[in-house]
């Protein structure tokens, strides 16, 4: 990013000053890729195995494990208030919600450029297994949601025999 | 994490988002690198750049200004989820962005505070350079 001007710089010899190294263009693409194909798309109204919000709504993105008894969701919520967030947990899902506000809305006498989503954002997501919502404990940390959850003791897989005639 | 950086045209005379400009190669992160978000916005007597950068901490963070460039860099400990992982969206790793400084700022008062995952940078004009409102007297 520059706070001047743009210029070009091809006149005295320089090379495009965002591609110094082939170790940046590697790292960019592995980017680029990664959100490409492991990010959900936004609004999408097809089938998927995480619900989106309302179409133009931002969501956070996650990460889930499961371990055990234990189910982890991980999600990278910067620049929100814990108070503005809200999870809540029913058997099979959970949901976290909320609102980012801008920290530069207020500006008015100037210009602005944007890369951050900001608003109201909602986000369902369907649990591997049913969890015991009396016993979920959520952790805000430097931009970081992590939520836990523990599995329900009824929700144990168990064998089914194949019966025959 | 991250999204490409798309940059909005501005009018010649203001200051311009672009990709990132350089990388000290003394601070080059061994595993992937992540370029945050960035809003930058004209506040009048400075520009300010909120950057989010979730998972990172102040202490581990390096903000520098060298040669007309104010570099970012944040290490980020890499940090898994126990247990098999069902859905990874977005990965660890740190997180580097670089800005060009132009003319008018006065970069020995720049400052920069973290909270919530976010790094707020306050790069001020200098006086002479600031917008400034005439009052206009009635004769």
């Amino acid at each position: 990013m520059s706070l001047i001007p743009f210029r070009m710089k091809r006149s005295n010899g320089m090379e495009p000053a965002n591609l110094t190294t082939m170790t940046d263009f590697r790292n960019e693409m592995n980017r680029l890729f990664e959100g490409f194909f492991s990010r959900p798309l936004m609004g999408s109204s097809g089938p998927s195995w995480f619900e989106t919000g309302e179409p133009g709504q931002w969501m956070p993105a996650i990460d889930l494990s499961e371990s055990g008894g234990e189910i982890h969701v991980r999600a990278e919520l910067p620049g929100i208030d814990p108070k503005d967030v809200d999870v809540s947990v029913s058997e099979d899902r959970l949901v976290i919600s909320g609102e980012k506000k801008s920290a530069t809305e207020k500006t008015t006498d100037g210009w602005t450029h944007r890369e951050s989503h900001y608003g109201s954002f909602n986000r369902a997501i369907p649990l591997p297994e049913a969890v015991d919502p009396a016993k979920v404990t959520a952790r805000y940390d430097k931009g970081v949601l992590t939520v836990e959850l523990t599995k329900s003791p009824t929700s144990t897989s168990r064998k089914v025999p194949v019966l025959t005639q | 994490m991250v999204n490409p950086t798309q940059t909005a045209p501005q009018a010649a005379n203001q200051p311009r988002p672009e990709q990132p400009a350089q990388q000290p190669k003394a601070a080059a992160a061994p595993g992937l690198t992540y370029q945050p978000n960035v809003d930058v916005c004209d506040c009048g007597a400075e520009v300010m750049l909120v950057t989010d950068m979730p998972g990172a901490s102040a202490e581990s963070m390096d903000v520098c200004f060298e040669d007309g460039v104010l570099s970012v860099h944040a290490k980020v400990p890499q940090r898994s989820l126990p247990g098999r992982q069902l859905v990874q969206e977005y990965g660890i790793g740190d997180y580097r962005r670089s800005f060009r400084l132009g003319e008018g700022f006065d970069a020995s008062q720049i400052a920069a505070e973290y909270r919530k995952g976010v790094l707020t940078i306050h790069v001020p004009r200098l006086a002479a350079v600031r917008p400034r409102k005439i009052e206009v007297r009635p004769a």
